[in-house]
């Protein structure tokens, strides 16, 4: 007789709640599967088939576990939140930024190339690191059970952060001007900024989203794997 | 296209009132909802275990492990007084839904 309760537990691998919580839900949802597969078997088919029949109504194991996390942790919303997106992203951001930081300090020189009549600067190898970067925050948001939507986000992070930086300086630098009747910087600062947006917005960004994407499609398949290869 | 909002509100009305009739472990619950619907409503693991996690820590029902005389152990819900009391203005407004369809259907088809 198969071990339904093995099964559950690598089909649920990246059920992250409390170890009594997670294993009550592997009992419970291993009790349901047997009770199925002992139901289809009195139909009189092999033992392999009615695994096979079972699986198939067992429906989509991603599913289950983002939404059993959803509903266990539903009484905290902000700390849901807190650990899908702002703690993954912001470490993307910081982890990145201080990566380049560092490559600067070592004597990194960016690349030059020309879109038009903008320059563009381009530090490769920094660059090439950012879809590292971009799955981390992917995996740390995937594990806290976020959606496909917000591992998204997570990992592309650091671009709208920047991007919502860079907005949020026109109106402060007005209001600044309005109060203190001298003209200031920032705003210059911004439209250059969001002028060199390909090379600190759009293609840093989209290094983030490879990352962040692969590493979201490879989680969202390591359960089944787990499973071929087991058996 | 029928919405999450109103897919989750009939599994919760199907679920509070299977229960109404006494304790069932997930499995059983899922087999006599698809019985009594004649197979309209059918439940995945995905749509019925996070709804009775949901159901639970609203206090609307309340699951405990029991081991039947086969010696096997099934985790129960039972539906609390608190989900007793909430099942009865689901059902009112889920009849004044279904009126309403009813009532605006027969106009468009007059």
């Amino acid at each position: 007789m198969r071990d339904w309760g093995a099964l559950v537990e690598q089909r649920l691998a990246d059920l992250v709640l409390e170890p009594e919580e997670r294993t009550e839900v592997i009992a419970e949802v291993a009790a349901h599967l047997e009770d199925i597969c002992e139901e289809v078997l009195k139909q009189g088919v092999t033992e392999e088939e009615a695994v096979r029949r079972t699986l198939s109504q067992a429906g989509d194991w991603q599913d289950l576990q983002r939404k059993s996390l959803a509903a266990k942790r539903r009484e905290q919303p902000m700390k849901k939140r807190v650990w899908q997106l702002w703690i993954p992203g912001l470490l993307t951001l910081i982890l990145s930024s201080f990566f380049l930081m560092t490559l600067q300090q070592y004597g990194l020189q960016p690349r030059i190339a020309r879109i038009g009549s903008n320059t563009v600067l381009l530090y490769l190898p920094w660059l090439l690191s950012l879809p590292f970067f971009g799955a981390l925050g992917a995996y740390i948001s995937s594990r806290a059970g976020g959606s496909r939507g917000m591992v998204i986000l997570a990992s592309v992070f650091p671009p709208l952060a920047l991007t919502g930086a860079f907005l949020l300086m026109f109106p402060i630098s007005l209001a600044a001007e309005g109060i203190t009747g001298r003209h200031s910087d920032f705003s210059v600062v911004a439209t250059t900024l969001l002028k060199d947006g390909i090379g600190w917005l759009l293609v840093p960004g989209a290094a983030l989203l490879v990352g962040g994407s692969l590493a979201h499609l490879l989680l969202s398949t390591r359960s089944s794997w787990r499973y071929k290869a087991n058996g | 296209m029928i919405g999450p909002e109103i897919k989750r509100g009939t599994a919760e009305l199907a679920v509070l009132s299977v229960l109404e009739d006494g304790p069932l472990h997930g499995y059983e619950m899922a087999r006599r909802i698809e019985r009594q619907t004649q197979g309209s409503l059918r439940f995945t693991l995905a749509s019925l275990y996070p709804l009775l996690y949901r159901l639970e820590k609203r206090g609307w029902v309340r699951g405990a492990w029991e081991t039947s005389s086969t010696g096997r152990r099934r985790r129960c819900y039972r539906l609390t007084s608190e989900g007793k009391k909430r099942l009865s203005p689901i059902r009112k407004e889920w009849a004044e839904l279904f009126r309403a369809l009813k009532r605006l259907t027969k106009v468009s088809h007059a």
